[in-house]
């Protein structure tokens, strides 16, 4: 399986990509919306997107609307990482084409619950 | 390499012990030690670099409010450090970095303006986020500091009305967050609905994405540990040294291919010391780049509107000299904006624009780095500078009006002096200018300051490129050779014959040299460092003379022998030695003996050639004059400006009448032709520190003293009187020049004392021949 991370921090994509790689995925990473587009047009299509709301160039939101108008990326899961001062923003996303959101700070538990709840845990 | 390695292993290892207990709350359970570590240091960096663009950017932020750009950016940092650090399980950076977070959050939306207070709250808490940063990197834990007043202060200006801290608002949706997701994806809609966050700028900056670029491993840069480049730099340098020892053993045969090689070698060798230490250049900018912070800060702790300007930021240096020099100019700049710039209303005033200007400009220029802080404030006030060093007692009463413009400058830089008039927060704690000369000094570097009154002040520290291998001058004394750093070195003399015979006089007992009418003092550098006693000197041996420079003084070192000149490689001296203030280092040469590098100024201090040698003169002329007093003759003079002196008249040789036509220069003296001898004039107005008043007159009159068998004319406006009279001499008058001053026929006359006349005469002439030296 293959995933996305979208983050304009070295550290949170570091922190992902471990937490991904750990249960099996292959990882892909961009630090903006425009790199991810870039990233996902050169590597193709991934299982999941993990999309940082806040990031320069291209956001979050824009990301995911810019993704969902191309057909290809349609079964590509979208989960947007947040905090609780971007939750009443997460509506939007999901309205724009999101799947799902994870609240930052999150423990492994939480992601582990959140992949089983999209179906892409380890196990299936 | 291994033990290198190894240390920094085990330092890694407990810090991890204490991360390690904070993170298995989060994900680090099944996460390898390596990888937490990496993920920790790239958090730090990540982190500082984001506080730093956002100080930055908030500086920005407050000159142009309106900036959509700059509060995303603002606002984006911050929401970055505070989601990594509640991922990494940090809860004292997220507490801090939340009310931040919540304050910005609500300027973006338009709910609340910047003000200054909210600036400066907001700076502090980045100030707080490094603190906290600081400590993890120590020691792995935050630490203990106490944020709960900045913390309050945030809250507070949440809602400027309700001072009492509310709980922020977002802990309300705390709950929320761990319920199912349809719950908080409705959350929001019962929320009063803030409005729609517009869609972050696309605009890019420049600064952030440049970094961004710098960071990536993708790209053509990498991350290299400093520990590492420390140690090339240590390995080329003994590379270096080896390449001299191979270069002295081929010298001395004839194997052409032998030859080559080491020729190949030492071309491979200077190349690659070069490459290597370009490595450990980097941009002053670096450490430039917090400077609008530091200036927005102060000027606003004193109530000042500062601008800052800077060129070549690109400029490069070694990051050891960086480092060096971080302090220094961070106190320099504190100095300009608290005493060099004036308030705003004095600037209209005097006709300035309000905002005073800080230039800050960096060049390279001789192999050297300049660094200008140039200010357009009121220029250094040199008449408090003179009360200030009086008061201080840094100088004499007399020897303040005889210290030239230049002089007085360098007093500022003498320990203990502060001209601020009160101690203000910003400096005046202590630490000096003389600090900051000392840490210029120490690496090498010069110090220069000029201001002009009204219109502002520069000042002009050069620093060395690097400091690990410099240029040296080999010398010879007593059989052990010594290294001279090359930035000291003025001139060689070399005296043979006839001229070595006579070439060095005494002036109270410390010999000097008369270098183009310069009065040079002489340091043995045999004797000073206590070698076997100098044997008497053979008639037609040569002198050897190093002409070296401290920062304001020129003196003259005998040594035996010049030997070469060389690239040497700068070894720290073994505890023991370390006290030694005549060395700098030791260096291992190219047959792999080892010398040592001598400290031009810890020399020059130690043979008293700096500083002491004034007070040392002046004290023996006391003496003199104190039996002088029982003398009743008096010779009576006017300087013009109803001041009146009176010399002791068995000093008096002879009273004469020149014709002003007849004085004639040699070097930077005024003389005269007397008698078939070349007569020194010395115009004893000038050297008290008098303004000229009158007009040279067509004729001049003098009173012919003579030392020894030399003659001085002593230039006075007009001759009076001889009087005997037995006078009272106030002696709290004295100085220098004077014994004292008494009341002769009804005028307060100053009595002079001709022997420190003549040497101080002396003496200036061979300051200002220096000061201009210097100066050109």
């Amino acid at each position: 399986m293959k995933a996305l991370v979208v983050d304009d921090s070295n550290t949170m994509r570091a922190v992902l990509r471990r937490i991904l790689q750990m249960r099996g995925f292959e990882t892909v990473e961009a630090k903006h919306g425009v790199e991810a587009l870039h990233v996902l047009a050169q590597t193709g299509t991934a299982d999941l997107a993990l999309v940082d709301w806040n990031m320069p160039e291209m956001n979050g939101l824009q990301f995911v609307t810019e993704v969902r108008k191309n057909p290809t990326h349609a079964q590509m899961r979208i989960m947007m990482v947040t905090t609780e001062t971007g939750l009443h923003e997460v509506q939007s996303a999901i309205d724009a084409g999101a799947t799902d959101y994870l609240m930052k700070p999150f423990t492994t538990g939480q992601v582990d619950d959140k992949l089983a709840l999209l179906g892409l845990d380890s196990h299936a | 390499m291994n033990e290198c390695g190894e240390s920094a292993d085990s330092r890694i290892r407990t810090k991890q012990g204490a991360l390690q207990s904070r993170l298995d709350r989060r994900f680090s359970a099944e996460t390898a030690m390596e990888e937490l570590d990496e993920i920790f240091s790239e958090f730090l960096i990540e982190a500082n670099e984001v506080l730093d663009q956002f100080d930055r950017d908030m500086v920005e932020l407050e000159k142009d409010p309106s900036s959509r750009t700059l509060l995303d950016g603002i606002f984006r940092g911050i929401h970055t450090i505070k989601g990594t650090s509640g991922v990494l399980g940090l809860d004292k950076l997220v507490s801090i970095s939340h009310v931040g977070e919540t304050l910005l959050c609500r300027m973006r939306d338009g709910e609340m303006r910047l003000t200054p207070e909210s600036t400066t709250a907001l700076l502090a808490m980045s100030d707080s986020l490094r603190q906290v940063l600081g400590a993890i990197a120590a020691s792995g834990s935050e630490g203990d500091g106490d944020f709960s007043a900045l913390i309050r202060l945030l809250t507070s200006l949440l809602d400027p009305q309700h001072t009492s801290s509310e709980p922020a608002a977002p802990s309300t949706d705390l709950p929320a967050a761990n319920q199912s997701m349809a719950a908080a994806a409705l959350t929001p809609a019962q929320d009063p609905p803030p409005e729609t966050a517009p869609p972050a700028s696309v605009k890019t900056e420049t600064a952030r994405e440049q970094k961004d670029l710098g960071g990536d491993a993708l790209g053509n840069t990498i991350r290299v540990d400093v520990t590492l480049l420390d140690k090339l730099m240590n390995l080329v340098g003994e590379l270096v040294l080896a390449r001299n020892q191979i270069m002295q053993l081929t010298s001395v045969q004839t194997e052409p291919a032998l030859t080559g090689a080491a020729q190949r070698l030492s071309h491979i060798t200077s190349e690659l010391q070069s490459s290597v230490m370009k490595t450990r250049m980097q941009p002053i900018g670096t450490i430039w780049h917090k400077l609008p912070r530091l200036l927005r800060d102060l000027a606003r702790g004193c109530g000042k509107e500062v601008e800052l300007i800077t060129e070549g930021a690109e400029t490069e240096l070694d990051r050891t000299i960086l480092e060096a020099i971080k302090d220094p100019l961070t106190h320099v700049i504190r100095n300009a904006v608290d005493h060099g710039i004036e308030t705003p209303e004095q600037r209209s005033r005097n006709g300035k624009n309000p905002a005073g200007q800080l230039t800050l400009r960096a060049y390279h220029e001789g192999g050297k780095v300049n660094i200008e802080i140039r200010d357009d404030g009121a220029g250094v006030n040199l008449d408090a500078v003179k009360r200030k060093a009086l008061e201080r007692r840094l100088i004499e009463p007399g020897e303040a009006d005889r210290m030239s413009e230049r002089e007085l400058l360098s007093l500022i830089f003498q320990p203990g002096f502060s001209t601020a008039q009160q101690v203000t927060n910003i400096s005046g704690r202590g630490v000096g200018m003389d600090v900051v000369k000392t840490n210029i000094t120490k690496i090498g570097g010069t110090i220069d300051l000029q201001s002009t009154p009204g219109q502002g002040t520069t000042l002009t520290i050069k620093i060395p490129l690097t400091l690990a291998i410099i240029p040296a001058l080999i010398v010879t004394s007593a059989s052990n050779r010594f290294a001279i750093p090359q930035v000291s070195l003025v001139e060689l003399v070399r005296l043979e014959g006839e001229a070595a015979a006579h070439a060095i006089e005494y002036i109270h007992n410390t010999p000097v040299y008369r270098l183009r009418g310069t009065l040079l003092p002489i340091v043995y550098l045999d004797q000073e460092l206590g070698a076997a006693a100098r044997q008497t000197k053979e008639d037609g041996q040569a002198i050897t003379i190093v002409v070296l420079q401290t920062e304001s003084n020129v003196f003259g070192l005998v040594v035996d022998e010049v030997n070469d000149s060389e690239e040497i490689v700068v070894k720290p001296l073994g505890n023991l030695l370390r006290g030694l203030s005549c060395y700098a280092g030791a260096t291992i040469m190219g047959d792999g003996r080892v010398a040592l590098i001598l400290d031009v100024m810890g020399l020059a201090q130690k043979a008293r050639v700096v500083g002491e040698q004034r007070t040392r003169t002046t004290e023996t002329v006391v003496e003199k004059t104190q039996m002088d007093m029982e003398l009743e003759s008096w010779l009576l003079a006017d300087l013009g400006g109803a001041r009146r002196v009176a010399i002791p008249l068995d000093r008096v040789h002879r009273l004469e009448e020149f014709p002003a036509s007849a004085m004639e220069w040699s070097g930077n003296q005024s003389v005269i032709q007397y008698r078939g001898e070349i007569m020194p004039m010395i115009s004893v107005a000038q050297l008290l520190g008098m303004a000229r008043i009158s007009e040279p007159a067509a004729t001049m009159q003098a009173t012919v003293v003579s030392r020894g068998d030399r003659r001085y004319a002593l230039l006075v406006d007009r001759i009076v009187d001889i009087v005997e009279q037995q006078i009272v001499v106030d002696p709290s008058r004295k100085t220098a020049l004077c014994a004292g001053s008494a009341v002769i026929e009804e005028h307060v006359t100053d009595v002079l004392d001709v022997e420190g006349i003549i040497d101080a005469s002396l003496f200036h002439t061979a300051e200002l021949l220096t000061a201009q030296a210097g100066s050109c």
